[in-house]
């Protein structure tokens, strides 16, 4: 039987509906009362576990689940070994430098150098300010990043935009988008390999499902 | 000060080392009914000869400083020493030559994944000088009889050939070329989907993408495509190494054309040996053929060919470890020697001696003194020891059953 690992949070939702597509219904963990993390769809062909997003790709590259769903933001920030199969397109944001609208900052090159710059992925954070040659303290924050300049703490964050309403809620504006992301299909890489479970049925019927739905 | 082992490394115990010892020994002792001669070669090498083959990046080896003028590594596998040894100091020997070997290697575990193990155990072999489909076949059918011998259930060869590959990959740009190698080796779908590629070439690398499954439905896929001289050698083989496989024993493969690396030694066959538990998956060994590697260890870059592969001990005992096949238990002593005064002791080791030599497995250790003959008693039974004997001072020796 195929495990599959979804994404607590925003793309739940789209992620259940595309499997429902395929007749594999993990609806049940968007009943509210749900408090199981693991459970079988009712034909009992398939388990699902609800994990947080971040954790998506340890439970595939540990081969606990064949299959999941996560944001691209996620794949780039951890950079884990598993098979990056198919774009989803639902779950689009951009991964983006922000900074007070007050501030005499309009891009990130015009930052300080050693100045500070608050976010969650750190990783893409320090990356990106080494590709532009600016020297900056990164500050890991787990959540409301906003409060970084708003406080003081830092000059800029880097953070995850959709809609642009937090930030325009928090006087913030963005000044530079470092990469767009969407929801991916990923897989174990050995079960993918082998075809455990016959895994690519299940992932042409997912590319049926997705061309469909773009139709 | 508490010592303890550095984060990934660890100790192994009696118990642990007997199970993995019994896992040793059948494999040692079948790579010799193969012919294969064991060879130890130095646990440290110069970084550069570890690196040489490009497959193997300085930063995944453990880096050592002395005082010598080049920096130090701890093999992270045993190819590239064997490689290095024999081209260099066989030179002359009969061919081909047959070496096997069991030990320790070491990688450094890349930074965010802190206290993974950084040293193992392996046990291969190495096939040197001999090229072709008859010594390809004999690496896969030895690693099967290996398999076979153990009572390893469930497992499954994943097979690729690093040469087709190459030469499948070759009608792409030159400038795209070692990016869809990357996109193949490392499953990313979606990269490859997104390189500036013509349409027909797109469908190409798609089709590569996903170009593994039963050897035969993948061979006549493969035969479909437009392949140079080089491609068209390499599918004979591949066939013929398939029909002589499947007519000597029944191997498990799934051909997988996209099994490669994005940089590696390898020049024809390549595999991994996966075993499958439940929802665990291990890789319990991996190899391939390098027909380029001796020549860049040999003075003068005479090249030669070499294939083998390793078994991985560790993953080898995660997967037997549930049937209950391995010693549950650490060997007990047969035989407890008491001397009952200290003016025994004497005749206490010669009586001792006597026993070891009578059998040649018995196990006879000897009480160092200092308990009663009730804590002698239950030390014996805490140990499964289940002969006492108990030597006076003139060597009357009292035999006691427990």
């Amino acid at each position: 039987m195929i495990t599959i690992a979804l994404p607590k949070g925003a793309l739940l939702t789209d992620s259940i509906n595309l499997f429902k597509n395929i007749g594999l219904d993990f609806s049940a963990f968007l009943d509210k009362s749900n408090r199981q993390l693991q459970i079988s769809d009712p034909t009992n062909t398939a388990k699902a576990l609800l994990v947080r997003a971040q954790d998506v790709p340890v439970y595939i590259e540990y081969g606990q689940a064949q299959l999941g769903i996560v944001g691209y933001d996620v794949l780039k920030e951890k950079q884990p070994s598993v098979a990056n199969l198919a774009d989803l397109k639902f779950g689009y944001c951009r991964m983006s430098v922000a900074v007070p609208k007050a501030s005499p900052y309009r891009s990130s090159v015009e930052l300080p150098p050693h100045g500070r710059v608050a976010s969650k992925s750190v990783n893409c954070a320090r990356d990106y300010f080494r590709s532009i040659d600016l020297p900056v303290e990164i500050v890991p924050l787990y959540g409301s990043v906003e409060l970084g300049p708003i406080t003081g703490m830092s000059e800029a964050i880097v953070d995850l935009v959709s809609t642009g309403r937090t930030l325009k809620e928090n006087g913030l504006i963005e000044i530079d988008v470092l990469y767009e992301s969407t929801a991916r299909l990923i897989a174990h890489p050995l079960s993918y390999r082998l075809n455990t479970d016959n895994l690519s049925d299940w992932i042409a019927k997912l590319r049926v499902a997705l061309l469909t739905s773009c139709d | 000060m508490i010592h303890q082992p550095p984060a990934g490394a660890r100790d192994l115990f009696p118990l642990e080392v007997a199970q993995k010892c019994w896992i040793n020994d059948r494999l040692q002792e079948k790579f010799q009914k193969w012919g294969y001669k064991r060879i130890v070669t130095s646990t440290l090498e110069w970084l550069d000869t570890l690196t040489a083959g490009g497959a193997i990046k300085p930063s995944t080896v453990i880096q050592l400083q002395n005082n010598s003028e080049k920096t130090l590594g701890l093999r992270p596998e045993l190819t590239a020493s064997i490689a290095r040894a024999a081209v260099t100091r066989m030179a002359g020997n009969t061919y081909p030559q047959r070496l096997c070997y069991r030990a320790n290697v070491f990688r450094n575990p890349s930074q965010n994944r802190h206290g993974r193990q950084l040293e193992f155990y392996q046990a291969g072999v190495e096939l040197l000088f001999a090229g072709g489909v008859l010594a390809d076949a004999e690496i896969l059918l030895l690693l099967a009889d290996c398999l076979e011998d153990l009572g390893i259930q469930n497992w499954h060869l994943l097979l690729g050939d690093a040469g087709l590959t190459r030469s499948l990959l070759n009608i792409f740009p030159n400038s795209l070329r070692q990016q869809v190698r990357y996109c193949l080796a490392n499953l990313d779908r979606i990269t490859l989907e997104n390189l500036p590629l013509e349409p027909a070439l797109k469908e190409q690398a798609l089709l590569l993408f996903d170009l593994r499954g039963l050897p035969k439905e993948v061979l006549a896929k493969v035969a479909h495509l437009d392949l140079d001289d080089t491609a068209k050698t390499i599918v004979n083989n591949l066939k013929s190494l398939i029909d002589l496989l499947n007519h000597s024993s029944p191997v498990p493969i799934t051909l997988d054309l996209s099994l490669v690396q994005t940089l590696d030694y390898y020049t024809g066959i390549v595999f991994e040996v996966v075993s499958y538990q439940g929802n665990q998956s291990h890789i319990i060994g991996q190899g391939g053929r390098y027909d380029r590697l001796l020549g860049l260890y040999h003075p003068q870059g005479e090249t030669s060919p070499g294939i083998g592969f390793a078994f991985n001990i560790e993953d080898l005992h995660s997967c037997l470890l549930p049937t209950g096949q391995l010693p549950q238990q650490t060997l007990a002593s047969d035989w407890l020697v008491i001397p009952q005064t200290p003016q025994a002791n004497g005749a206490a080791f010669i009586h001792a001696q006597k026993l070891r030599n009578a059998q040649p497995t018995v196990r006879v250790e000897l009480d160092l003194g200092g308990r009663s003959s009730e804590e002698i008693k239950e030390y014996a039974r805490t140990c499964r020891i289940k002969n006492l004997v108990w030597i006076q001072e003139d060597g009357t020796a009292i035999t006691e059953s427990i």
